[in-house]
């Protein structure tokens, strides 16, 4: 554990010792705030606007229409900013040869891998904490929004964060080059933020797909053709359809337990390919 | 200390490190010489864990580099053929992040870094930028960083390269001070570096060991006389047929520039000096100069490198 804090403190040195940091920090401030101010004056003039209308003005809601829109705008900012944050972690020790003094001491791959991703998590919380501030400003007027469902909005974006984070770092652990492994963890995060949008389309069942490409076998098995279809299996995949109900303030396990494993699988893949990379030197 | 046992390492289908086997006990200072691409780096990588073996075994201090990694490493100090530095951190900082993460207890690692600071001359940069220091102090911030926590086993690859002459000196004594407590492994390619610091030569070329010998058995190779340089006054035309008639001589060569110089060359096994000066003496050819030619530390490091291309 002393290892893996030892490395990602010198990760978080590192990010505000260089203009990154404050870079990105800065970039999201200014995205998140611009975009929840927007919706706060939208939303204050629908209030002036429908003050003397009891009908529609009970149903104007400052979750719905400032808080929950927030969080979706942190998501899309993530998938612009994340790659940026993760792509020197890996990559740039390879270049300059100080990935030799980390495997040669006394140390795991498992160790390194975690704390560069601890100290990618730590920008992630200082950007989400400070933006805390956003709907605490709300609290101080006649708008109360639920404190409840701003929480869980907010876990959802933590979860979301923490899991590109893992992405990003499994890419960057592919290449010494930060801008390929930039490039290629916006790829991979906008894949998988986009692979559920063929979901309506995409009505076939999964097991009758899987009757077609075994020519029939699988029938003949009397394995079923119902089930789930290829659309619900991909939404399954898709990062964004799981924050959805995060953000309406839903708890369900079923998310967490999706995001959780996205980072465990990205960290797995990374510590085996760290592994396999010292075959070749 | 260490033990190399049929080490072969592949790259592709090239052999970067091709069976190479040697022991160091403790307390020796083992120089690894050899030609560029000789294997020399790769050796090294594989003794501190960084590139496992295609096959065979290395063992630091009892412990298989690949079973038991971290003890192994625990007991070893490594400096890479490019210093692996944070650019963006000040000296003492980066001493003290090596030092935690090579395990030394939390409350020594100020008198540690303290130390490596002193013995390595950086008390003057300790507070600086490491991407701001010349070649030498990067070169020293990286000895200091292995040399840390007091390991066992130090394996330096070119730890002069990019000094100064003064800053050599210092390193080369501050290297002979791990003789005894400590194991050391460095590879250079200064020859002299390696008389000056080492009690032990391990020459490497193609990923094979040409030679593994003490300094004295390496020079004895350089002392046994072959070839003689002689100076007479008054060489006659008799002279060449006169030495080699000589049992021993394989050739005598007049030697252009200069008059009545001669190269006598020997089978290595047999001294011909006596008879030759006998012979100049009955011949009354005014013998002025005869000395062996002996082989420097370069002679017969590039004898050996090319015995072994021969081969
Ligand atoms: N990662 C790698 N991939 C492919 N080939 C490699 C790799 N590392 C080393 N080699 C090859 O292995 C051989 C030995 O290289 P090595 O670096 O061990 O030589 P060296 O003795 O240290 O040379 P130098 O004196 O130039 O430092 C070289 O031919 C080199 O090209
Ligand atoms: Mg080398």
């Amino acid at each position: 554990m002393r290892n893996v804090l030892a490395i990602a403190w010198r990760e978080v040195r590192t990010y505000f010792t260089s203009p990154l940091a404050y870079v990105v920090v800065g970039v999201f401030l200014m995205l998140s705030g611009w975009m929840f101010w927007a919706s706060l004056v939208r939303f204050s003039s629908l209030c002036l606007q429908y003050g003397n209308n009891p009908y529609v003005f009970n149903q104007l809601n400052v979750n719905d229409m400032v808080v929950r829109p927030m969080f979706g705008s942190m998501a899309v900012i993530f998938l612009l900013l994340i790659p940026v944050v993760t792509m020197r972690l890996l990559a740039e020790e390879r270049r300059t040869g100080t990935a030799e003094l980390l495997f040669t001491c006394p140390i795991t791959s498992g160790q390194v891998i975690l704390g560069k991703y601890l100290g990618a998590a730590f920008l992630l919380a200082v950007m989400l904490g400070v933006t805390l501030s956003y709907p605490l400003l709300i609290m101080a007027t006649s708008a109360k929004p639920d404190v409840g469902p701003t929480l869980v909005g907010y876990l959802g974006v933590l979860l979301l964060g923490l899991s590109f984070i893992a992405v990003g770092l499994l890419i960057s652990a592919m290449t010494e080059n930060q801008i390929v492994a930039a490039v290629g963890a916006f790829g991979a995060l906008l894949m998988l933020w986009a692979i559920g949008w063929v979901a309506d389309s995409a009505t076939d069942t999964v097991a009758y797909r899987l009757n077609q490409v075994t020519f029939g076998l699988w029938d003949k098995l009397h394995l079923g053709l119902g089930g789930p279809t290829v659309g619900d299996l991909l939404n399954k995949l898709s990062v964004s359809e799981h924050l959805g109900d995060f953000r309406k303030g839903l708890l369900d396990t079923e998310h967490v337990v999706f995001y959780l494993s996205v980072v465990f699988f990205s960290l797995f893949m990374t510590q085996r390919i760290v592994e396999s990379r010292r075959w070749r030197g | 200390m260490i033990e190399v046992a049929g080490v072969t390492k592949r790259y592709g289908e090239r052999a970067a490190v091709d069976g190479i086997g040697f022991s160091v006990s403790q307390g020796e200072i083992l120089g690894f010489l050899g030609p560029n691409g000789a294997g020399k780096t790769t050796t090294m990588r594989i003794l501190t864990g960084y590139v496992p073996p295609t096959s065979g075994t290395a063992r630091v201090a009892g412990f298989d580099v690949q079973e038991h990694p971290i003890e192994a490493k625990r007991r070893i100090g490594y400096l890479p053929e490019h210093p692996p530095l944070y650019t963006d951190m000040l000296v003492r900082p980066f001493l003290r992040f090596v030092a935690t993460i090579r395990g030394v207890p939390g409350k020594d690692i100020n008198a540690r870094v303290d130390r490596a600071i002193e013995r390595c001359g950086l008390a003057p940069v300790a507070g600086r930028l490491i991407g701001n220091l010349s070649k030498g102090f990067q070169q020293r911030v990286g000895l200091a960083q292995a040399i840390l926590h007091e390991p066992d086993v130090l394996i330096l690859d070119e730890p002069t390269v990019g000094l100064d002459p003064s800053q050599i000196r210092d390193i080369r004594q501050l290297i002979k001070s791990f003789a005894g407590a400590h194991t050391v492994i460095l590879s250079t390619h200064i020859l002299a570096e390696v008389t000056m610091t080492c009690n032990r030569v391990l020459i490497i070329n193609e990923g094979r060991i040409a030679a593994d010998e003490t300094l004295e058995q390496l020079a004895a190779r350089g002392g046994k006389t072959r070839r003689i340089a002689l100076r007479l006054a008054r060489p006659g035309d008799g002279v060449e047929g006169a030495i080699r008639a000589i049992p021993g001589v394989l050739s005598v060569i007049r030697e252009g520039g200069q008059d009545g110089a001669f190269v006598v060359e020997t089978e290595g096994t047999r001294d011909a000096r006596e008879a030759i000066a006998q012979a100049a003496v009955t011949h009354g050819w005014g013998l002025l100069e005869m000395r062996p030619i002996t082989l420097s530390l370069e002679d017969i490091f590039i004898c050996i490198i090319q015995g072994e291309e021969a081969a």
